[in-house]
């Protein structure tokens, strides 16, 4: 089969890429990114175009038409690129390679990289949506994944092909780019102990696996996945050997201040993570994909392993290469 | 505070521990918020508040979930002495639907078994095997009739398939002795349809009057 990743050149992307040139059903992988993988790979090829190029994007895609299309050019704001930026990035990602796709002949799936932060967290809304709870966004970043996944529906009905929706919860690793990963291995840490609900995470590894999953299974319609288990900030601060410090109403916005300076910017989505919370019913996708995520506690003591992570020298550099 | 000093029996070594485990944060706590540990380390400061003698436990599932119904007067104490007493009786935690989406008390009241009042919620904690106690509507004038059961509350149940318990609790505000009297579980009709939630509240609405009837003792002043 031949596959498409929007969205290669970052952590996830690189390794779907990686996975799916393991498994030989997958005669032909090819990315698509702003920025190269950041890891090896070894069958998929990789062509750099930024997102927002639709005339470039818009013809690779029909060249190759593909038959599974990953898009995970959906970028998450302070990950890598500042909101503005990653906002526009998404949208215009979505909307070149998805419509794009809907007018190759061979399309059979889409699978779209979305999160949790769909259902918002809006004062009475389920503390534990499944994937029937109605998507009600709080943040710019749980808009911006809902107007992918309303591109990406728009262009399964036209192309007539299923598109599975993997609504992840928060993706933290070791080594992933992400703002509430950042933020949590600052040495000092703002929380709202009093006001604070638990929130679950889920693995960069696990993230990878269940995309993977879905585009094989061909499945249709939003998946929820996420680790069972969860956590709060005051909690995970703790545990990785970090100082709370508690801070309520205009503390915010000194404790974001201070973030930012440290290179730890707090998004809406994170903040809002962090107090109100964020948790989902992963039932359906357990099922469906065979993937049994990590659980959050699993995944917060990895994420505070990174002190952990072998230095290569320069002298063994060349030795693994 | 070591293991060691909890097998010896020294005494405050268990709550030692308990809070050493919470400063770093190893503790526990459920999707929903629940933190069985703080429930455990605040029981014996509960059990000056409220004496409890549990009847009728035998009724209560061991596993899988269920809608426990309960009457309520006031209001206070009630969710506090159905989740101490069925905890009591079988080990197991209620989640008591009715907690405010507000801090600091929401997040509080969350931490000992509080739910939001939701169908999807309800439903959600059901799918997860948990036991939820709802509450009937408030009966202040007199505590001899149970309050409303709106059926559309017991939906949850019907779409889940999970029983359905009627609890009726007995006891007075200011008081400290307080009787739960746990009946036996009415199961949703396996057909479903509109008047499934409706002819299952009518039932449990009997059922906890009854209990209430047979549990409050003789008075000639009501």
């Amino acid at each position: 089969m031949r596959a498409l990743i929007t969205g290669m050149g970052g952590e996830l992307g690189t390794r779907v890429a990686n996975l799916l040139e393991a498994d030989d059903t997958w005669d032909q992988v090819v990315g698509i990114d702003g920025y190269p993988p950041r890891r090896r790979t070894t069958r998929a090829s990789f062509h750099r175009i930024d997102p927002r190029d639709r005339r470039k994007a818009v013809h690779l895609v029909r060249d190759l038409d593909p038959e599974v299309v990953f898009h995970l050019g959906v970028y998450e704001p302070n990950a890598r690129f500042e909101p503005t930026e990653a906002r526009l990035g998404s949208a215009a990602s979505a909307v070149s390679v998805l419509g794009a796709a809907t007018a190759c002949p061979s399309l059979r799936a889409i699978v779209v990289r979305s999160g949790i932060e769909v259902y918002g967290r809006r004062r009475g809304a389920p503390t534990r949506p499944d994937e029937s709870a109605a998507v009600d966004p709080t943040t710019p970043f749980g808009r911006s994944m809902v107007h992918v996944e309303q591109v990406a529906g728009e262009a399964g009905r036209v192309a007539g092909v299923p598109v599975a929706s993997l609504r992840f919860g928060p993706i933290v690793g070791p080594s992933f780019p992400s703002p509430l990963g950042r933020y949590l291995r600052l040495p000092v840490v703002a929380v709202a102990p009093h006001a604070e609900l638990p929130f679950c995470l889920t693995h960069q590894e696990d993230a990878a696996r269940a995309l993977v999953a879905a585009g094989a299974a061909q499945v249709d319609g939003p998946l929820n996945v996420v680790g069972p288990g969860a956590v709060t900030a005051s909690q995970a601060v703790r545990r990785g050997g970090r100082v709370p410090l508690p801070v309520a109403g205009p503390g915010w916005w000194l404790a974001r201040a201070a973030a930012e300076l440290l290179g730890a910017p707090l998004p809406p989505h994170t903040r809002e993570l962090l107090i109100r919370g964020g948790v989902a019913d992963g039932a359906a996708a357990r099922a469906l994909l065979d993937v049994e995520p990590r659980s959050t506690d699993d995944v917060i003591t990895q994420l505070y392993e990174w002190g952990t992570v072998a230095r290569v020298t320069p002298a063994g550099r060349g030795a693994s290469a | 505070m070591t293991l060691d000093a909890v097998r010896r029996g020294v005494p405050g070594a268990v709550a030692a521990t308990a809070l050493r485990r919470r400063a770093q944060g190893a503790h526990h706590l459920d999707e929903w918020g629940l933190d069985p540990e703080l429930v455990a380390l605040t029981d014996s400061v509960f059990s000056l508040r409220w004496g409890i003698e549990v009847t009728g436990a035998e009724h209560l599932p061991t596993v899988g979930g269920a809608v426990l119904v309960c009457n309520r007067r006031v209001g206070i104490s009630e969710p506090w002495v159905l989740a101490r007493g069925v905890r009591q009786a079988t080990g197991r935690f209620v989640r008591t639907v009715g907690v405010p989406d507000v801090a600091p008390v929401g997040p509080l009241l969350r931490r000992f078994g509080g739910v939001l009042d939701r169908t999807d919620e309800i439903a959600g904690l059901l799918r997860a095997g948990q036991l939820v106690g709802l509450p009937m509507a408030r009966g202040l004038r007199t505590r001899e009739q149970v309050g409303r059961l709106d059926a559309a509350r017991l939906e949850a149940a019907v779409a889940t398939g999970c029983p359905v318990v009627p609890v009726a609790l007995v006891g007075r505000e200011a008081g400290r002795s307080w009787r739960v009297a746990i009946g036996a579980p009415a199961s949703p009709s396996v057909d479903g349809g509109p008047l499934a939630a409706a002819e299952l509240a009518d039932t449990t609405r009997h059922a906890v009057q009854a209990l209430l009837d047979d549990a409050l003792p003789p008075s000639w002043w009501p």
